[in-house]
């Protein structure tokens, strides 16, 4: 970080141009009130105190100091305000105020001048406002300024301005007194500008490290905004190697994984490395004993990469222009995930704030990876259930359905007339055939639902009115020959009702609840669909006047395999599948599915989802 | 009509013969392959009307392979002077898998796709109705 110390350094040295030119506009505003002040003090002692002030020098210095003034408030207007510029101003400005103090001393009684005192404020305010070396410059300018002074008078070349009653002519012209005057004031001037800028220093110093870290943890928190939007392995790798070489303003970053067996390291992500450098070859660790020293969690810097003996692959860094590399593990909860360098063009250039830097990068870095990899596995997973509940299809659905087929064929008289008892035993085979069917076909929708097959299937805005009208079409039949008066309607204003789902889980939601409602009610009975908006959310009712819930068997109704025992009285044949997909299929949608019984009077269900009424 | 040439191409026997029985009782002329290569041969031998093809067969993308082999559509393919015969797909394959099947010039280039379990009735009308487009084309 070369050029950030030399930047730091800078800063701490010398206020910015911006503070810089507010101070000089302060500055320039206290001196209004130090002219005024001068002229009026003087105004005030020649009117109402006993002593021999030489009023007309003194009013001239006050008038002089307002008229600089001026001039210098015209200058700062008119002044580009780059640094140099604003420096040069404040190097006048002191020059000019020291020169007047000295003038103000002088026709106030030289060294016995109690208005001797008023240096030392300048100097403080120079101490502020410039750098060590110019502080010190100006102490020592003070000390010259007084000590030619306390010299002229005591030679007799200035005549000592006598203000006092009491003659002080006498002291100034003893030369041990006028030394030490000389003496006391020198060393006060110079430990007040030690001091001053001591406190300066130290100040700035601790705003630099402050902005600095500020930046630091400005790129951190972003790296962390960018990496943990994703979970997608090779974007959190990529993410994290650019983030890190920006943070550290240094060329380049990689990020190595270890290998399923352990013994080599992976590149993973990327940031400012050549497709050449990259392809050199993983890291075998047997090889590697600086890799393997930094997966047990050591904080590596390497200050010339040409001439360290630890590297597998130097040439290859040569050729690639790198010159230092700093290298940190990735430690995850379970051990050693990889690690992570970043790369420099300078030599010997890692210091160890980087270090640590790296290290908290990497730390944090280790939690989106290992999440990054949790969720990869959980794919592999996903893919394993796939491929399962494939097979199962393949294997388990594709005989029963050619057992149909056959007994479809036989049924239908293709092999010869069937006598009555033929006839029904073969019904009899195709009704349980079909079950087998419905229950395969159930338990696949269940294990893809379960195993979330369709996780990347794409949602879509579906309008809930168009669905219900297609169910209700579709089941208008069997509901007639039932005898059940199958009606709909919609509770909701003019705007459609939509949810974000696909079209097929909707479809198969409805199709279950309703086919449910047509097969538990008696004829003569009623099925109601009601569409309504609620709260933001969209809600369909189906109620029905059916056989009705027993009270014992709510809380299991949406269990796999249950069944009522009036449900099972009622109709022989059912899975005990239906509800628990349908709760799968409206859970996985962001939906809740709730039902409301009284034995004998029927069944209300209820689905609620988040509406989606702008679509995307 | 009938007397037209079906060639099934399946490796199910028990399937096959629920399905020829129906077929030869309507008078159509029932050929079988049992599987893909075989099926592409006898394309050639029998010219058929109709193909009945199964998806799954020896691989599990047999059917897609033969289906893209007959309708290459590069002028030189042997199979050029076969391409417009109707390929009815078969196929357990159920929509709960998610593997969504339609006919897709580039991709399933096949007429029409049908789920198993075919009874004779559905069948016959899935065959009566490629054959008579195919008369009338």
């Amino acid at each position: 970080m070369n050029q950030n110390a030399s930047s730091q350094a800078h800063r701490v040295s010398a206020l910015p141009a911006r503070e810089l030119a507010a101070s000089v506009a302060w500055f320039i505003r206290l001196r209004w009130l130090a002219g005024a002040g001068v002229l009026s003090a003087v105004w005030f002692i020649d009117l109402f105190l006993p002593l021999h002030l030489p009023v007309i020098p003194l009013y001239a210095i006050g008038l002089i100091i307002l008229a600089y003034n001026l001039v210098f408030r015209y200058a700062f207007t008119r002044a580009p305000r780059d640094l140099p510029d604003l420096h040069r101003l404040t190097h006048w400005q002191i020059a000019c105020d020291w020169i007047a103090m000295s003038a103000l001393i002088y026709f106030s009684g030289g060294l016995t001048s109690p208005a001797i005192l008023y240096f030392f404020f300048h100097i403080i305010i120079a101490s502020i406002l410039l750098t060590a070396r110019a502080t010190f410059f100006f102490a020592a300018f003070a000390t010259g300024l007084i000590g030619a002074l306390g010299a002229l008078e005591l030679g007799g070349a200035l005549p000592h301005v006598e203000v006092f009653r009491a003659s002080t002519l006498a002291l100034t012209r003893d030369p041990l007194y006028v030394s030490g005057a000389i003496f006391f004031f020198a060393s006060a001037a110079f430990v007040a500008a030690y001091l001053g800028n001591g406190l300066n220093q130290r100040l700035r110093e601790r705003q630099a490290q402050t902005i600095q870290l500020n930046e630091r943890l400005q790129t951190l928190y972003d790296a962390a905004q960018t990496i943990n939007s994703t979970l997608e392995l090779q974007q959190v790798l990529t993410r994290l190697a650019r983030a890190t070489a920006d943070a550290m303003n240094v060329r380049a970053c990689s990020i190595r994984l270890l290998s399923d067996d352990g013994a080599r390291l992976i590149v993973g992500g990327v940031h400012g490395l050549s497709d050449a450098y990259i392809q050199k070859g993983d890291l075998v660790l047997a090889q590697n004993p600086l890799a393997r020293q930094v997966l047990a969690g050591e904080v590596i810097a390497i200050a010339d990469i040409a001439h360290d003996a630890r590297l597998q692959y130097p040439a290859e860094a040569v050729a690639e222009g790198i010159c230092a590399m700093l290298s940190a593990p990735l430690i995850g909860k379970h051990g050693a995930l990889g690690l992570m360098r970043a790369y420099s063009v300078e030599r010997d250039h890692f210091t160890a704030s980087d270090a640590n830097f790296l290290s908290t990068i990497a730390s944090q870095g280790s939690i989106a990876i290992e999440n990054a990899l949790a969720y990869q596995q959980l794919g592999k997973l996903d893919q394993m259930k796939s491929k399962f509940v494939l097979t199962v299809t393949h294997e388990l659905r594709s005989p029963v359905s050619v057992v149909q087929s056959l007994l479809r064929t036989l049924h239908a008289g293709y092999a010869g007339a069937l006598s009555d008892t033929q006839r029904d035993l073969v019904e009899r085979a195709l009704r349980r055939s079909d079950f087998l069917q419905t229950l395969i076909d159930d338990l696949l929708a269940l294990a893809a639902g379960k195993s979330e097959l369709r996780v990347n299937e794409a949602r879509v805005r579906v309008p809930l009115g168009d669905a219900v009208a297609r169910v209700v079409e579709r089941f208008q039949t069997p509901a007639q020959e039932k005898q059940i008066a199958l009606e709909w309607h919609c509770d909701c204003d003019d705007a459609p009702i939509a949810i974000l789902a696909t079209q097929d889980a909707v479809d198969r939601i409805l199709n279950n609840l309703v086919s449910n409602a047509l097969k538990y009610t008696r004829a003569r009975g009623r099925v109601a669909i009601t569409l309504r908006r609620t709260d933001g959310n969209a809600q369909i009712e189906i109620a029905d006047t059916g056989i009705g819930i027993p009270d014992d068997a709510m809380p299991h109704l949406f269990e796999e395999f249950y069944r009522a025992p009036n449900a099972k009285q009622s109709e022989k044949e059912g899975t005990g599948l239906g509800l628990a997909i349908t709760r799968d299929l409206v859970t996985r949608f962001g939906g809740r599915i709730t039902a409301q019984s009284k034995l004998h009077e029927g069944a209300t269900f209820v689905v609620t989802f988040p509406e989606n009424p702008k679509g995307f | 009509m009938a007397n037209e040439k079906i060639l099934i191409i399946d490796n199910d026997d028990d399937l096959v013969y629920a399905m020829r029985l129906p077929l030869e009782a309507a008078g159509y002329q029932v050929f079988r392959a049992a599987n893909g290569n075989e099926g592409l041969q006898m394309v050639k031998t029998v010219n058929p009307d109709l193909i009945i093809l199964d998806v799954m067969m020896d691989s599990t993308t047999e059917g897609f392979q033969v289906s893209l082999t007959l309708r290459n559509p590069t002028p030189a393919s042997e199979y050029a002077a076969y391409r417009h015969i109707p390929i009815m797909m078969l196929s357990a394959i159920h929509s709960t898998t998610a593997l969504r099947f339609a006919p897709d010039q580039d991709y399933l280039p096949i007429d029409s796709f049908v789920e198993k379990p075919v009874g004779p009735e559905k069948l016959l009308s899935q065959v009566r109705k490629h054959l008579e487009k195919k008369q009338t084309a």
